[in-house]
Formats: structure tokens, sequence, C-alpha cells
């Protein structure tokens, strides 16, 4: 299978899947580079694991193509679907499903014994993997003896010690606790790298997706709701839904300013009278404008900032310490925005106080 | 299956072995239902097959039995009522209350279920028989008339059956107690409701599905229960259904229709009771269940729990130590009476028992049919299981039915179906041990399948699917993960396999041949027409081979798992 840095890795058009008569996802298509990483992001239900577990084979879909290395391993059309054993690829799973009664070095030489290695060369294999996620003085252990962050450290080594040309993660770090997510998070971006492997990665953690990933494709109901650079993703959320789950955004509707337009910004007239400018990010607007700002994009100070636009006075209504962020609802044309922003830059509940936006961080949703 | 190109042409060993299992566990079920259906519907000459003329004559001819009908009723509504009432009241005073000694009374709560009622039955005829019992005996020896206890009568049928099937409403009713969150109870105190009215408007009411599922499995099972209505009620011509059935069909000349037309009858009443059992069981979950990990509450009973604790004995020795207890005085007899005789003291019942070329050819072959039983029932039995909880298969739901079914029918009344179905069959199995372990591996299919299925479906499922997307072929993951996970129910299905086949009974007494004889028809057959002394000792050897057998099973498994891990 020769594939060269032009084609993906792996290809996914038009997948479909349903249970019965129910349609759980789909139409879904995305690809993956090689040695890149993707990232299915959505809430629980949305059809992502589903999804992944499509590309590994473990759940039959109903419609569509999937391709890895050029090669099609299911196809609706032309009849074909490649059992998970002999789709190459390795997996992660949310459990991380260590077998209980095989020792570390069991667990992690399986994909190699499947694959009729001399012992040797096993030994070899697998005393690189543990080390690879420095659990090497722990192959003779059992499953029982470790704790979950171990257990996620064999069930890595495992997923990696075969060589898979496509590691697949179904939300590997989701049993952790907070601190360990976040060393795990870094660690796993790193072995990724240093593996060149291509992945795809599921999760519900929007920190997750933004930190591990080359690419972010963000589901709802089944569907891909947007896809692009985890910066994309953030920074230009194409819709409210995405906007929303993707951090936190106060959502503006109104009318568009034509009239008020200049220097490449759009304005757009909210609903209590203010003026917002704003980037329209080549959407072109239909229907009812809605336009998204990033709660920690919202600015309060005490004295009038030097800008010219998007610069409002305001009441702090509301203000609530949540340790590294102070949260604040103010009073804004009739209704309320949430301001999220550090503890020392807050100001009092009642005082009055400028709120601001840099237009850019304005950004006008498509219409649906 | 869908498969990928042309070099997956050949069906893979996976729907290979599906296929078989499939085909074997319907050909094994439904095949002796459609005779036995074919029998019950044949009203044309009685020699002629297959049948002549079809129509419902047989069924319209069983109002003529309604006595039999109005026994059976009797005996096991009062049976059920008994073992309710046991199971019940065990079941609260080891889950609700702090009685002592609570671990060792509730392994004690399953040996009735070892003991049989068979066993129980012979026993209790020792204790209770109106003239010879030893409980009658010692009564007038102590200066009254006639019998204290009755054990031949309808009650003393429906008391031995109750004291066995006790343990099984104990541990259904017991389950329904243990998964009750005690928060619910706590909330109404918490919000003022008083003791009383937190066990009338809380506890009752969320344990009552399960008491009544209870009920209606224990009334099914009572229904169609044989033995202890063999020994104790066909001596005084007291007849429930399927001591009829059974009679009809080994009589000369044997009225087979109608026994079939009864069977069927029995058939169609247990089926209901067991549809409903399963509707109220599943519809249960909002009850009770609630994932979290919690022991239920217990009530402090002060001094009263040591009458609670001498009630959970008292149940144990009835059905346990005292039956036991009475097996071993009776055999080591020579006439079997209440108070012991130096010149009354004899082994020569063990000695017959061990020398008869009869009974140790059946004791022989019993073991035999439950070693292969067991064995090819737990890769049947463990194969459906994994076609039911881990396949996409369409009709899964039908074959887990189907493989479920023999639940409903009396041994007795499949094992009619299978004679007739086997016998019409070119395969010369009838009349040789290879019909009784078809027999077997078919009305022992429910056991198997809730034993294995009951570990399968706490395995994860993922850890099958990593082996797949490591790279492993089903037969490799078989071998190296879901057997050796499973290792533990399977084990556990061997056993009770084991134990059931070797003391089986209503479909060994129809299907034996002359060159088929099997150990527990034997003393059944013993005890009407040798003596009870010498069925007392051969029903204890019976017991000690299976304890042997068992012990020794275990030892051989578990030093292979050390060796093994």
């Amino acid at each position: 299978m020769s594939s060269n840095s032009q084609t993906a890795q792996i290809e996914v058009e038009n997948l479909e899947i349903s249970y019965g008569s129910v349609a759980a996802v789909g139409p879904v298509s995305f690809r993956v580079m090689p040695g890149q990483q993707l990232t299915l992001l959505g809430p629980s239900g949305c059809g992502k694991t589903t999804t992944l577990r499509a590309v590994a084979g473990l759940e039959r879909p109903s419609a569509g193509i999937i391709r890895i290395a050029g090669q099609t391993m299911y196809s609706a059309r032309e009849g074909i679907n490649l059992p998970a054993e002999r789709r190459g690829l390795s997996m992660v799973f949310q459990s991380y499903a260590i077998w209980p009664h095989m020792t570390v070095f069991e667990n992690v030489a399986y994909g190699l014994r499947v694959r009729r290695h001399s012992a040797a060369e096993i030994a070899e294999r697998v005393q690189h993997a543990l080390d690879l996620v420095q659990m090497g003085a722990y192959a003779q252990r059992h499953a029982s003896q470790l704790s979950g962050g171990q257990q996620q450290r064999v069930a890595l080594a495992r997923a990696c010690a075969f060589s898979p040309s496509v590691l697949l993660f179904d939300e590997p770090l989701s049993n952790l606790d907070a601190k360990l997510r976040g060393d795990m998070r870094i660690e796993l971006r790193e072995l990724q790298h240093r593996l060149g492997v291509t992945s795809i990665y599921v999760t519900h953690d929007l920190e997750e997706a933004l930190a591990m990933s080359d690419q972010v494709v963000v589901m709802r109901n089944g569907r891909v709701e947007q896809s692009g650079p985890p910066g994309e993703i953030y920074n230009y959320p194409r819709t409210a839904f995405v906007a929303d789950f993707v951090g936190s955004s106060n959502l503006i509707t109104g009318r568009l300013r034509p009239d008020l337009a200049a220097d490449g910004l759009i304005a757009l007239e909210a609903e209590g009278g203010h003026i917002v400018h704003g980037v329209a990010h080549g959407r072109a607007p239909a229907g009812e404008p809605v336009m998204s700002v990033r709660t920690v994009h919202l600015r309060l100070d005490a004295a009038p900032p030097a800008q010219s636009r998007n610069v409002w006075p305001v009441r702090v209504k509301r203000s609530v310490f949540l340790g590294d962020l102070t949260e604040l609802r103010v009073q804004w044309g009739g209704r309320e925005l949430v301001v999220r922003c550090g503890a020392t830059a807050a100001i009092e509940e009642g005082r009055t106080a400028y709120l601001s936006a840099d237009p850019q961080s304005c950004v006008l949703l498509e219409a649906v | 299956m869908l498969m990928a190109r042309s070099r997956h042409r050949l069906p893979s060993a996976q729907t290979i072995v599906g296929l078989v299992t499939i085909l074997v566990t319907g050909l094994f079920v439904l095949y002796p239902i459609y005779f036995l259906l074919q029998a019950a519907f044949d009203v044309g000459d009685q020699d002629a097959r297959p049948p002549t003329a079809y129509g419902l004559g047989n069924f319209a001819a069983l109002p003529k039995y309604s006595e039999i009908m109005l026994n059976t009723l009797g005996v096991s509504l009062g049976a059920t009522a008994m073992a309710l009432a046991f199971g019940f009241l065990t079941a609260w005073i080891l889950n609700r209350t702090n009685v002592p000694f609570r671990r060792t009374l509730e392994q004690a709560m399953a040996v009735p279920y070892y003991v049989t009622p068979l066993l129980g039955a012979f026993a209790w005829s020792l204790l209770g028989a109106p003239e010879s019992g030893f409980i009658n005996q010692l009564w007038r020896a102590l200066g009254g008339h006639g019998a204290i206890l009755d054990i031949m009568s309808p009650f003393g049928i429906a008391w031995v059956m109750a004291l066995f099937e006790g343990s099984v409403a104990f541990v259904m009713i017991g389950a329904v107690m243990k998964s009750m969150d005690p928060s619910l109870e706590e909330a109404s105190q918490v919000i003022g409701g008083g003791r009383l009215r937190t066990m009338l408007r809380i506890t009752l009411p969320l344990v009552a599905p399960g008491v009544l599922g209870a009920a209606i499995f224990v009334f099914a099972e009572m229904l169609g229960s044989f033995s202890a209505a063999l020994v104790l009620g066909t001596p005084n011509r007291f007849y429930v259904i399927t001591t009829a059935i059974y009679l009809l069909v080994s009589q000369y000349p044997p009225r087979i229709p109608l026994a079939a037309a009864m069977g069927v009858s029995l058939f169609a009443v247990m089926f209901l009771m067991l549809f409903l059992y399963r509707r109220l069981i599943s519809r249960r979950s909002y009850v009770t269940v609630s994932g979290k990990a919690f022991r239920p509450r217990q009530t402090d009973m002060g001094g009263l729990r040591w009458a609670l604790f001498g009630v959970c004995v008292g149940y144990v020795i009835l059905s346990v130590v005292l039956p036991i207890l009475t097996l071993i005085y009776a055999s080591v007899q020579k006439l079997a009476v209440a108070f012991p005789a130096a010149g009354n003291f004899t082994l020569d019942n063990y000695r017959t028992a061990l020398t008869q070329n009869a009974v140790r050819y059946a004791m022989s072959n019993s073991l035999v049919l439950g070693v292969l039983t067991a064995t090819i029932g737990v890769a049947l039995t463990g194969m459906l299981s994994w076609l039911i909880h881990r396949t996409r298969l369409p009709g899964r739901g039908v074959l887990e039915y189907v493989a479920m079914l023999p639940q409903a029918v009396p041994r007795l009344v499949f094992a009619f179906g299978m004679m007739w179905a086997w016998l019409v069959i070119p395969i010369p199995v009838y009349g040789t041990i290879w019909l009784l372990l078809i027999a077997y591996l078919t009305v022992f299919l429910p056991l198997g399948l809730r034993t294995i299925s009951s570990v399968l479906l706490q395995l994860d499922r993922s850890l099958d699917e990593c082996g797949q997307v490591c790279g492993a072929g089903w037969g490799y993951r078989v071998r190296t993960i879901t057997m050796p996970l499973l290792r533990p129910g399977m084990l556990a299905a061997w056993m009770l396999l084991f134990i059931a086949s070797v003391r089986e009974l209503g479909a060994s007494i129809l299907l034996m041949g002359p060159n088929s004889q099997v150990l527990t028809p034997a003393i059944v057959d013993a005890w009407f027409s040798s003596s009870s002394e010498l069925t007392a000792a051969m029903a204890l050897i019976q017991t000690i081979v299976v304890g042997l057998a068992v012990a020794f099973f275990m030892l051989v498994t578990r030093r292979a798992a050390r060796q093994g891990g």
C-alpha cells in the first residue's frame, strides 16, 4: 500500500449508521492526513463513539465508505466490510479493557503474539512499549494490582506495541481524575508526535480536543456541526451550538446595519439598540443574523478604554467568584451579558463600568 | 454475514459453530414438543403412525379427571404458600435483621436445594408414615393414639415439596430485598413517616412485585414437580397431574393420547405462568435497582434475634439435617424403627447396594452421563449465551426463548415427547444412554444457560473487542480471552449440570431402557419393590458419590488454575 503525503490515511465518506430504523449517525465525512490527530468532539449521545467504532470495525454501518491507507475497509456499495481484526489498526478503550487474567506483559504482548512474532522480538518490543509509557517496571504485575492511571498506560502500551498505522482513542482519559487527566493529555500528545501515528480521538472534553488535535470535528445528533483546526473552531464557531459547546459564548441577535459597516467589519444593531461591530468570516448573512462573543473576550474596565468601537457603559448586576476566574453578569441593552475575567480585574456588584470587545472576536454565525 | 471479497468465500469457524448450535438447540427442544402436540391431538387409530385423524377429543376427555386437576391445584397452592412463607421469613431475617451468624446461615440456606425433594420424600416418609413413621412410633410410645402426622396425605406431600422449594423462594425474595436501596425507606422516615407507615407504604410496595414473581415461579415449579407426589402419593392412589401422566404412559396398555393431552395442558399453564413471571421481572427495574453499592438496612431485633436465628436453624434442620440423619439411621437397620436395638443393626444394605450388578451398572451409566452432559452442556450453553448476548444475530431473542422453553415443560412431559420423537427417527438412539444424554442436554439447557449468561453479562464487552482490534480472530479470542474469563461461570455450570443429571428422575424414568439403566430411577424402583432401608443406603451412596465427584472436580480444576495462572 503506497501512500504519498497528499493522500489521507483515513477517509470516511458519507458514513451512516442506524439501529433498526433509527438513524444514529450520518451522513458523516472526514479525512485524516498521515501522522495527524483528528478529534471527534460532542456531547454524549452525539454519535462520536459510534463513528469511531465503525472505523474500528466494531460497529456495522448502513451506508458510506471507510478507507484506511487507501484500502477500502467498508463500502456499502461494493459489499465490503472487513472485520476489526483485519483492519490493522489499534484502539484504546474508555474502560481500558485490560485483561484481568493476564499480566501486564501478556496484555501488551497480545497483538504481537497474534502476529506470530518471535519470543525475543516480543520481549524487546513489549519492553520498549512499556518504557514508552514509563511502566517498564510493572511487566509482571497483574491488572488487578494497577491503579487507574497505570491501567491507562498499559492500555496505551498495548495499543502501540505492534506498531499499528492508525490508533483510535475512545474517551481514554474520562475515567481519570482531573489532575492526572491534565498530565496524561500532554503525555499522549507527545507520544503521538514521537510515534508519528495517525489517530482519531473521541472526547466530550473541550480542552482535551483543543490541546491534542490537528483537526476537530464537532458532532451533534449524529451529524457534523463544524470541522477544522482547533483555533478556527474556537475563534470562528459556525453555529450557536458550537459557540456554546466549545467554551461559553454570548449570542447576540439583531439586524445588520450595512450603513455603519467599515474597515472590513460588519455592524449589527442588537435588540436593545446597541451597535456591535464584528467580522463575517466570509459568511453571508441571511434570515436573522446572530453574533457570538466569547465570555472571556469581553473586557470590563472602570475607566473608558481607548478604542472607539464596541464600548458600552454597563452596570454589574452579579459577580460570582470561581477561583481562576470571576463570572460577572452585566446589564446591557435590556438583557444580560456574561463576562468572565481574571479575579483581579473583577468589578464589584452594583458598580458601573465600561464593557468592551475587540471587533475581531465578535463573529457572525452561519445562517441555519 | 457479509463476507469480504473472494478469499472469504468459505464461511468462518464462527459462523459454522453458531449455525450448529442453533440447529442443535432447535432440534432438541422443538422436535419433541412437536411430537407431544401431535400425540395430544391424535384421535385416530392408536396403532397408526403418523396419526390418521386429529381433533380435540383427548382434551374433551380431561374433565373426567377433574379430581386429579383439583389434587394438583390443592397440593401446588398449599406447597407454594408454605414455600413462600419459608422463603419470605428466612429472606427477611437474613437480609433485614441483625440475626447472629448471618453468613453461615446464608450458606446453609442453599443446602436444601442439593438435598432434593426425592431424598426429602424418602426421609419424611420414614419419619411420618402413619403406621411405621418414626415420629408416629414415638407418639404412640409416649401414649398417643393413631398418627400425629400423616406424610402420605396431600398436606404431607405439599409439606415436603415446600421444604425443598423454600430455598428457591429464599434466593428469589432475598435478591429483591438485597437490591432495595435503604435510602428509599430513610427518605420516608426523614419526612415524618413512622416505622409502621414506612413498612406499609414504602417497603411492602417495593418488594411486592418481586415476591409475586417468586410466587408465580414457585407455583409453576410445583405444578410440574413429580418425585414427592410419586413417592408419597401413589401408594394411596393419590395422583397429581405428573404422576397421572406417568401412570397413563407406563401402564398396560398405555393411554398415550390422553397423557399427551394432560402434558400439553400442563405445559400451557406453566408456560403462561413463566411468561407472567418474566413480564413481572422485566418491569421491576424501576423499583429497586439503583446501581449504587449499599447494604440493606438492618433492624436491631434485640433479644428476639436469637428466636429468629432459631427459625432459620429450624428450617435447615427440617429440610437437611433431619432427613439426612433419618436416611443414615434407616440405612443401618434391618427394619427401620424409631428405637435403636443392637440386634437390628446391619451394614447389609450398603453391601447389597454396592454389590448388585444392576446398581453398579446404573451408577456407572449415571456418572458417564453426568460427565458427558456437563461437558457438552457447558460448550452448548456457552455458545448459546455468546450468540444471544454478544452478537447482532437476527432472531436471537427467539433463540433465547427456545432455549429457555424446557423450563416450562416438566421433565417427565418433555421426556414423553422425546420418547416418540426419537422412536421414529432412523438413528438407533432409542433405549440407549445416548437418548438420555440428549434428554439431559435438552431439559437442562435453561439451567446451563442461566448460569453462564449471568457471568457473561458481567464481562465488559470491550475486553473481547480489544482482542479483535489487536488483530485476533474469533477462535483465538475465544481461547485466550473469553474462555479464561468465563471460567468461573463455566465451572459453576459444569457442576450444576453434573449434579442435576446424575440425580435426574422425571425424564430418566420414562426414557431408560433395559440397557440404559440409571441410578435415580433404580433407587425409586428399590423404594417400591425392595425395602426402604436399602433405598436409604442407595440414596446416601448416590449423595456421597456426587459429593466426591464434585470435590474431585474442584480439586483438579483448582490445581490446574494454580499451575496455569
